[in-house]
């Protein structure tokens, strides 16, 4: 017997227990993660609240301590509804990192905003259509990247960005970013893909004296923005690991879900999440560790997936990924190698570093500061901890500017006060957000290891 | 006609609260006198269990029909104080078959809506059941706040004339020719504005007839009457957690034992309970294993219960009572039902009768009760209403209203906030002067705050049950200091520290049994900020008021810079 046969055929004195029927089939468990134990984890000190930038500069926004364990065991199962103000939570996800007892704040708030979008937004909405279109920013970078060249002309054509502020609400403060005539992957397919690399990595292994057939393979999660923007990036990934003899491969892959995230857009975020998760999990199981470029790519597949989704091999995945230099200073002796090398030209240069939120959340925010310190040619000077203020799509929204760029005067005045007139940070956004504040030129700190220790980068096509 | 007899009622617990609405609602003239604030007794120390009788569906059936008609009652007339939960009975694996079968059968012979449900179903309904549970039988249980209920009654007790004293304990009752005639009332010294000018001073008051509605206490007060009333309390504990872990009341279906109820209350969930008869009713043991064996028992239903949090935990005595000739020794087999006891019959003591026994569910049908009788004593004929005009806070209004952008809060403070005021959530929320959280657990604004303390006085801890602020998971560690700061104006400054006083005590009394794990850390935060910021732990004898004076008026308060000879940091303002 089952539920779908008629109700008349119940019988309440000899209900259907047990034997008839495994329960799990009928009634499938709900596949929310249960946040009781993270609410009564909250003793209410406020370490979270004292660590948002966004209640920093914003008083009317009631701070993480509200979003996550009070709102959450203020509100019962029926009728309650999401406070809005959740939508001006930006996801730096410091409140994580700040609390002294182990509340999931994020995913707290990251479910409460998925639940709010899904609910409470309407879908007809300008809000929600802006939202939607901003976090499946890869959507749009795959389209202008086949006319790169028209899209980087129109996209900051005036006139279209007073459209898209006034229409849209996205905000004609800033420019868009550049996309590059050729992607990462374009390159790297050209370039012989994985094969290539493999004989590219064996080559370095023998010249290093290391086994040729040394188990060293690491899948790349380039992310969107190495490779429709930033291609310099991914290219340097991959030069500086095959230069370590790591053979390197670009699995398919889509958004890693960190701007789905942030505006609440949890089912767009599952479907690209179960794409990601499938290719990394097999390349997992056959001993690659992913590795990512963008600390927020990496951020999410460690621990936004796991908090969020219940994907078959998630959990393999988060305890397998790495981001990138953070992988090359566990396995290899970087700083060593950075010590005696030297720099010129282009990126002999002093670096004012930024270290995004997502970085710090995953305890990395020293390591560039750590490794370039002895780097001879270069120099390098952290400017300090506070947030950028864009955190992804959230600068861009034409009523969150403002707060956006009122949370990054801070890092804005360090920069200007840093001896570097070149900014440096691992995250895309930040980087925008530096550049937007200081007019400086943004690196990725792959690249300057690549400047570092890889011969003639540019020899190769 | 003459005026209308004076009734005095003794006790401000249920039962008491709703014989006053009774009484004054028939146009009598009503005193309620109650030692502490309402609720002090057993009224405030029950799991908040609307039963739908099925409880006493095997073992009591007289009581299990009373309770589903006053459950239906209650669900009409208080529908601020009620929230329809319903209720699971549910059958382990190692629990008797024939007993499910007996009780269900009890349900359905007592009127009692009952189904039963699958182990599958009730995991669907309550995803946090036990794996194992086979099935079980769903009835209309619900989970009622005893404080608002009492103060509804009080309330309405009061909008028809009645006199309602807290703070006052019967020191005697005055007896004339083997007539009661009235009770000598100590008022104690507390700041309650109800202390009618009368500070630590004795009021005789003259009555015609007396209730005694004491529960527990009824002894106490029959002692003074010279008459003998055996009440047998009975010791219950009840553990809070800090969150709902079903949204359901769960039960286990067996016939007796301790540890057998979840009952999900406003934002927490309450642990029940033991049963264990004592002498007092206020000096009994509280013991730390008593806890454990209910939380080790109820994991067996709710198994996330072994590792959740706790929040306090604290004891009740439930004023059973059986006609001695019956002689149960244990007090699981006393019965739940109430006794209305008239002296005059009983022990030749005109003017005064005694209800005793009886449960909280069926508070209105016992006000009912004595209330006829006593009208009978006056040969007034007067209708009971009580069944049919709903409490104030209960008139027909609906929840669903947009109250976060009508008053300005927060969507969950809103929605708390109108959940806990109910229909009266216009009048009290409608402010044009700042609204913020005073309390953040539990959501409640400075506007309710201000409303309780006009209703209930400078008394901390009666604003507290009206409203539930310092009931949350920090324990009042972050909000006791801003309630007593909402006492400033109209109460000076020592009636504040002694209004403050009082609620950090209730407040540390009950975590005094969750001191692990999380609460622990809570309570060591609380301390910490208690004791560093607000000098909670000075010496106690070190009682010498603050001196204000020594303080300047601030930076613009008088215009002038805020100059009093001092730099902030304590050292001689010389110069910058």
């Amino acid at each position: 017997m089952s539920d779908t046969e008629p109700q008349t055929d119940f019988d309440p004195i000899e209900p259907n227990t047990g034997r008839e029927f495994e329960p799990v089939d009928v009634f499938p468990a709900t596949e929310e993660f249960d946040l009781r134990p993270g609410a009564d984890s909250c003793f209410k000190c406020s370490a979270c609240d004292t660590s948002c930038p966004v209640a920093e500069v914003d008083d009317d926004f009631p701070g993480p301590k509200f979003q996550g364990p009070e709102q959450w065991r203020l509100k019962r199962r029926e009728g309650h509804e999401i406070d809005d103000s959740v939508m001006s939570c930006s996801n730096c996800m410091r409140c994580d990192d700040a609390c002294p007892s182990g509340v999931p704040l994020s995913q707290m708030h990251n479910t409460a905003r998925g639940e709010y979008v899904e609910e409470q937004m309407s879908k007809t909405s300008v809000e929600y259509w802006r939202n939607r279109v901003l976090s499946n920013y890869r959507t749009s970078a795959f389209l202008a990247s086949k006319v790169p060249r028209l899209a980087n002309v129109t996209m900051n054509f005036g006139p279209a960005r007073w459209l898209m502020e006034k229409t849209m609400g996205v905000t004609a403060e800033r420019e868009f970013p550049a996309f590059a005539s050729t992607t990462f992957r374009e390159w790297w397919a050209e370039r012989g893909g994985a094969d290539e690399s493999r004989r590219r990595a064996r080559a370095h292994r023998e010249r290093r004296g290391l086994d040729r057939d040394a188990d060293k393979r690491v899948a790349y999660f380039h992310g969107c923005y190495s490779n429709y923007n930033t291609t310099e990036v991914g290219k340097a990934m991959v030069r500086v690991y095959e230069r370590y003899g790591y053979e390197v491969v670009a699995p398919e892959q889509k958004c890693s879900g960190t701007p789905m995230f942030a505006n609440g857009m949890l089912a767009d975020a599952r479907r690209h999440a179960e794409v990601n998760v499938s290719s990394m999990a097999d390349l997992v199981e056959q001993g690659y560790d992913a590795i990512a470029s963008c600390t927020s790519c990496s951020m999410a597949l460690r621990q936004e997936y796991p908090e969020l989704f219940d994907i078959d091999g998630i959990e393999t995945v988060a305890a397998n990924t790495f981001e990138s230099i953070e992988y090359l200073r566990i396995h290899e002796d970087l700083k060593a190698d950075v010590r005696e090398a030297r720099v010129s030209g282009d990126l002999a240069r002093e670096f004012a570093y930024h270290a995004p939120c997502h970085a710090r959340n995953q305890g990395l925010e020293r390591q560039s500061v750590e490794l370039f310190g002895d780097l001879e040619g270069a120099g390098i000077e952290d400017v300090g901890d506070s947030c950028s203020g864009i955190s992804g799509t959230y600068g861009w929204k034409e009523e969150k500017y403002e707060t956006s760029m009122a949370i990054g005067e801070e890092m804005f005045d360090h920069m200007a006060a840093a001896d570097g007139e070149v900014g440096m940070t691992e995250c895309p956004t930040c980087a925008m957000q530096m550049e937007h504040g200081t007019g400086y030129e943004i690196r990725h700190p792959l690249e300057l290891l690549e400047e570092a220790l890889v011969e003639n980068p540019r020899s190769e096509p | 006609m003459g005026s209308p007899p004076h009734i005095a009622v003794i006790g401000g617990g249920s039962t008491g609260a709703g014989i006053a609405r009774d009484l004054s609602m028939r146009g009598l003239d009503v005193t309620l006198v109650e030692q502490g604030n309402l609720t002090h007794g057993t009224t405030g120390r029950m799991h908040g269990l609307l039963h739908s009788g099925g409880r006493y569906a095997v073992s009591d059936r007289a009581s299990a029909r009373e309770c589903i008609e006053e459950n239906r009652v209650l669900r009409e007339i208080a529908t601020h104080c009620v929230e329809m939960t319903g209720g699971l009975f549910v059958k382990r694996p190692e629990d008797d078959e024939e007993y499910f079968q007996e009780k269900l059968r009890g349900c359905r012979t007592c009127g009692i809506p009952a189904e039963v449900v699958s182990g599958a179903e009730a995991r669907a309904m309550e995803p946090h059941l036990a794996k194992d549970v086979e099935k079980a039988i769903s009835v209309p249980d619900g989970a009622v706040d005893p404080f608002r209920l009492v103060v509804a009654n009080a309330a309405s007790a009061i909008e028809h004339g009645a006199r309602i004293e807290t703070h006052s304990t019967v020191r005697d009752v005055l007896i004339e020719e083997d007539e009661v005639i009235g009770l000598e009332v100590e008022h104690a010294s507390g700041a309650g504005e109800r202390v009618h000018g009368k500070e630590g001073g004795r009021e005789e008051i003259r009555a015609d007839y007396v209730v005694n509605a004491t529960g527990a206490w009824a002894g106490r007060i029959g002692e003074m009457a010279g008459v003998d009333i055996e009440v047998r309390p009975s010791k219950g504990v009840m553990t809070i957690m800090n969150v709902r872990q079903v949204d359901t009341v769960i039960n286990r279906c067996r016939p007796k034992g301790d540890a057998d109820i979840v009952v999900p209350h406003e934002t927490t969930a309450i642990l029940g309970t033991t049963d264990e008869e004592v002498e007092d009713p206020e000096e009994y043991p509280e013991e730390r294993w008593e806890v454990d064996m209910m939380i080790e028992t109820l994991s067996e239903l709710v198994p996330m219960l072994e590792d959740a949090r706790t929040i306090r935990s604290f004891w009740g005595v439930r004023p059973l009572y059986e006609p001695p000739e019956v002689g149960s020794t244990d007090p699981t087999d006393i019965t739940r039902d109430y006794f209305l006891l008239d002296h005059a019959e009983r022990d030749d003591l005109e003017g005064m009768t005694s209800i005793v026994g009886g449960k909280f569910t069926t508070y209105r049908m016992m006000g009912e009760e004595i209330s006829d009788h006593v009208c009978s004593q006056f040969g007034i004929d007067a209708e009971c209403h009580t069944a049919e005009i709903p409490l104030p806070g209960s008139e027909d209004f609906t929840v669903l209203r947009d109250y976060m952008d009508e008053f300005g809060l927060r969507s969950p403070i809103g929605r708390r906030s109108v959940e806990r005021l109910g229909s009266r959530a216009d009048e009290v929320l409608n402010t044009s002067d700042p609204n913020p959280t005073v309390c953040t657990c539990e959501g409640v604004t400075r506007a309710e705050i201000q409303d309780a303390i006009a209703g209930s006085g400078s008394d901390l801890n009666a604003v507290r049950i009206r409203t539930r602020a310092s009931m949350g998971n920090c324990q009042g560690g972050f909000c006791c200091h801003r309630l007593a700061g909402e006492l400033h104006g109209e109460y000076d400054e020592s009636t504040a520290r002694a209004a403050w006083d009082g609620l950090l005590e209730e407040r540390w009394k009950g975590q005094r049994h969750a001191l692990w794990g999380e609460q622990l850390s809570q309570a060591a935060l609380n301390y910490a900020l208690q004791a560093t910021t607000q000098n909670r732990d000075r010496d106690p004898a070190d009682g010498d008021p603050v001196d204000f004076s020594a303080f300047d008026g601030g930076v613009g308060a008088d215009g002038g810079s805020g100059t009093a000879g001092v730099a902030t940091d304590g050292g001689p303002r010389d110069g910058d």
